[in-house]
């Protein structure tokens, strides 16, 4: 059975329709980008998958669990790295990890080692003790990363998992989502970025208008013949996609 | 302020947009204050639906006119509730003030977070200082306007109509705007002084020595004199508005727009603290209690902001006192009225999460809802407990009178938190812009305080019967916010889930 299941799922916000007739499946072992420009119905898509908001009309299913109607379950079996700011707050890295591993019901022993390992992994153990709102939006970033992995889900959920990074740390995270999603694991990005989708990614679902308007599968970071930018370009906006403006300096009379 | 200063940026050729005003931003001050109000407006009226905000400035004429026929039908004397008008003015004004506490987390959470244009000095050649300038001098104006103005229609309910009424209204809310201003420049002049590291307790003793300097110059009196500008002098109530003036710009130029905290460190109390609570939502307590106990102020500041409320309780209770010569039962009073501070202390365990933080681990909205009340419950408690036995000391209350005033200040509070949480959710900060549900908000807390009140003025000291009669009313009370509270977390995850 897929890990990530989604069968025409609609959703709206008023008059504005997010997603509208979304499909897709995602099975163990793939590394899943799902790619798309702003408010093309990633996030929501995210949201409902992870049980935060209900569909308008649709299925979705999530290792086994109903997000609609289990959204905890389906919580407690995956991970979640999401897009916005950094909910921490006032807590230190080391006791946000705990916090986090209490709500997951892992034991203590388990929390302080994987709050070492991802502290090492990721470079933050001088600041593990620092007030989380102090640290730097990358610190904050890596902090976060870590305790979607705390509890080594089946199945997670990353929105932009680069944002904020230093390219060491980039690399080193792309490097580990790439060996995690091998270890049996689904790993679900969403991302703007069309190079990391490319380069890490083993399938890659391109998103527009609350659609997903096509696939692609990556083997060995080859994305085929037509660049993933070109196929992106292609199937999002179509032939007018290609005349979009380019941002070079302005030097006329009404600069 | 005259918008010449110098901005912080490089200052560039000025595109003379405008207004003769240039700053060596390019934006003049007109211009800037003009943006910044519109930026208000929009704010308001997109988080609230439009209708519900402009109707706010109705639902303020409508209570106050309202709330003071009532109480001149019920023989309270006209210089009993211009006071309180005022004191209202004041606190208004210093509800922003308890921010000074917060310092910087409290101005750049709430206030970085929702103003584009107050947070654009880091991106753009504005200077922060002249911006915060222009920001406050606009909340001056935008509140002074929209919700100073139509408290000041209590005067025409006080007067009667006639032709001096437009003039009366005016002064009276030239008062009102006097005393609502000198509340925001206290606000400025903390948020000042902590930007220069000024510490905590050095402020605490100011205020204290403040204090007591009103009180050596002739106590109430001299208080009522001051803070009731249309009563005293009007060499007393230029005195203020220079003084006001002078504290406002004063704050402004001792602001360091460049302070920044230091990082801080904390030695590692999660696990200890989510041990000591026997709850399965100890973790989620435990995160609220240390985000209120680390930002800035700590676990004072709900106990500030219930202090406050004491203090212009306190000082309402000795001008009718001195006005009227009819003390109210201090027990009864003061354990009605202190219960409001709910409002306050849950404002403060919500002002650095949000439902939406929550929603990536397995807890349901349910689960958060019940961990706020137990922090609720646990800092709440300690919060009015001190306000209220230094009332009833300070008051001299009767045994009977402290016991039945203590059961009404649980069950009050209870029940005003049980009504903030089922209205307002995660957001009680919003609500106080939207006139649907600050209306019915109101009418749930006039509901309970002001047959109270009402008893606690007329039966001094209270009967046994009394008492009984206050005592169930206090706990059926408190059973209403308990099942208010807890039937929030299944609205708001209805409402939230199917956004």
């Amino acid at each position: 059975m897929a890990a990530i299941r989604v069968e025409g799922l609609r959703k709206s916000y008023g008059s504005v329709e997010a997603v509208s007739g979304m499909e897709f499946t995602v099975e163990r072992g793939e590394l899943y980008g799902f790619l798309g420009p702003n408010g093309a119905g990633k996030t929501t898509t995210i949201r409902t998958l992870t049980g935060q908001i209900r569909p308008d009309a649709g299925t979705v299913g999530v290792l086994e669990t109903d997000p609609t109607t289990e959204p905890i379950e389906t919580r407690r079996r995956v991970g979640i790295l999401p897009e916005q700011g950094s909910p921490p707050s006032f807590l230190t890295p080391r006791e946000y990890l705990e916090f986090v591993g209490e709500v997951r019901d892992l034991r203590p022993e388990r929390v302080a080692d994987q709050t070492a390992a991802w502290a090492e992994r990721l470079g933050f153990e001088s600041k593990l003790d620092t007030l989380h709102t102090d640290l730097s939006r990358g610190q904050q970033q890596k902090v976060m990363i870590a305790q979607a992995f705390v509890h080594e889900p089946d199945v997670v959920f990353i929105d932009e998992p680069l944002a904020n990074l230093d390219p060491l740390v980039q690399e080193q995270v792309k490097r580990f989502l790439v060996s995690y999603a091998a270890g049996d694991n689904a790993v679900f990005v969403s991302t703007h970025n069309i190079d990391v989708a490319e380069d890490i990614c083993t399938r890659v679902g391109i998103v527009a208008d609350g659609q997903l308007v096509t696939e692609r599968t990556i083997t060995d970071g080859d994305a085929g013949d037509e660049s993933l930018l070109e196929l992106f370009l292609d199937r999002v906006n179509g032939a007018d996609a290609r005349d979009v403006p380019t941002l070079e300096r302005m030097d006329g009379p009404n600069a | 302020m005259s918008g010449t200063e110098t901005g912080t940026g490089t200052g560039t050729e000025p595109a003379a947009r405008g207004g003769s005003n240039h700053a060596s931003s390019g934006l003049s001050f007109r211009r800037l204050l003009a943006i910044l109000f519109r930026e208000e407006w929009r704010m308001h009226t997109q988080l609230f639906g439009g209708w519900r905000f402009a109707l706010f400035p109705f639902v303020i004429a409508l209570l106050t006119v309202g709330a003071t026929v009532a109480l001149v039908e019920t023989g309270t004397a006209p210089g009993t509730i211009v006071s309180g008008l005022h004191v209202l003015a004041l606190a208004f004004g210093l509800y922003s003030g308890t921010a000074g506490f917060a310092g910087s987390d409290m101005l750049e959470n709430v206030f970085g977070r929702l103003s584009l244009l107050l947070s654009s000095s880091t991106t753009l050649p504005l200077s922060r200082r002249r911006l915060l300038g222009a920001f406050l001098l606009k909340d001056a104006l935008f509140y002074g306007v929209a919700f100073v103005l139509p408290m000041a229609l209590g005067s025409a309910a006080l007067d009667g109509l006639s032709a001096a009424t437009p003039l009366d209204v005016g002064l009276f809310w030239l008062s009102l705007f006097l005393v609502f201003a000198v509340g925001m420049a206290v606000t400025v002049a903390l948020i000042a002084v902590r930007t220069r590291g000024a510490p905590t307790w050095a402020i605490g003793v100011a205020i204290g020595l403040a204090v007591l300097g009103g009180w050596a110059m002739g106590g109430l009196s001299f208080v009522q004199s001051v803070l009731v500008p249309m009563r005293g002098s009007a060499i007393t109530a230029g005195g203020l508005a220079v003084g006001t003036l002078i504290v406002a710009t004063g704050s402004l130029a001792m602001y360091d727009p460049t302070y920044g905290r230091p990082s801080r460190t904390a030695t590692d109390r999660f696990a200890r603290l989510s041990d000591v609570l026997p709850i399965d939502d100890a973790p989620l307590v435990t995160k609220t209690l240390l985000d209120l106990a680390r930002s800035s102020g700590g676990v004072w500041k709900p106990f500030v902001s219930a202090s406050i409320l004491l203090a212009l309780v306190a000082t309402l209770v000795g001008v009718v006192d001195s006005i009227t010569g009819i003390a109210p039962a201090p027990g009864i009073f003061f354990g009605g009225v202190l219960g409001l501070s709910a409002f306050t202390t849950y404002n403060w365990l919500t002002q650095f999460d949000s439902l939406e933080d929550y929603l990536t681990y397995p807890v349901s909205i349910a689960d958060v809802f019940r961990a706020k009340r137990i922090a609720f419950v646990l800092v709440g408690a300690p919060t009015v407990a001190v306000p209220y036995l230094a009332a009833v000391i300070w008051f001299d209350a009767t045994l009977v009178d402290a016991a039945v005033g203590a059961v009404l200040l649980a069950g009050y509070a209870l029940y005003y938190y049980g009504l903030t949480v089922y209205i307002a959710g995660f957001d009680p900060n919003e609500f106080l812009f939207d006139a649907v549900r600050f209306m019915t908000f109101t009418v749930g807390v006039a509901v309970a305080l002001v047959p109270t009140l009402v008893a606690g003025f007329v039966v001094v000291p209270p009967s046994l019967e009394l008492a009984a009669v206050l005592g169930i009313g206090g706990l059926v009370l408190g059973i209403v916010g308990v099942v208010l509270s807890s039937r929030a977390g299944p609205r708001w995850d209805a409402r939230y889930r199917a956004k």
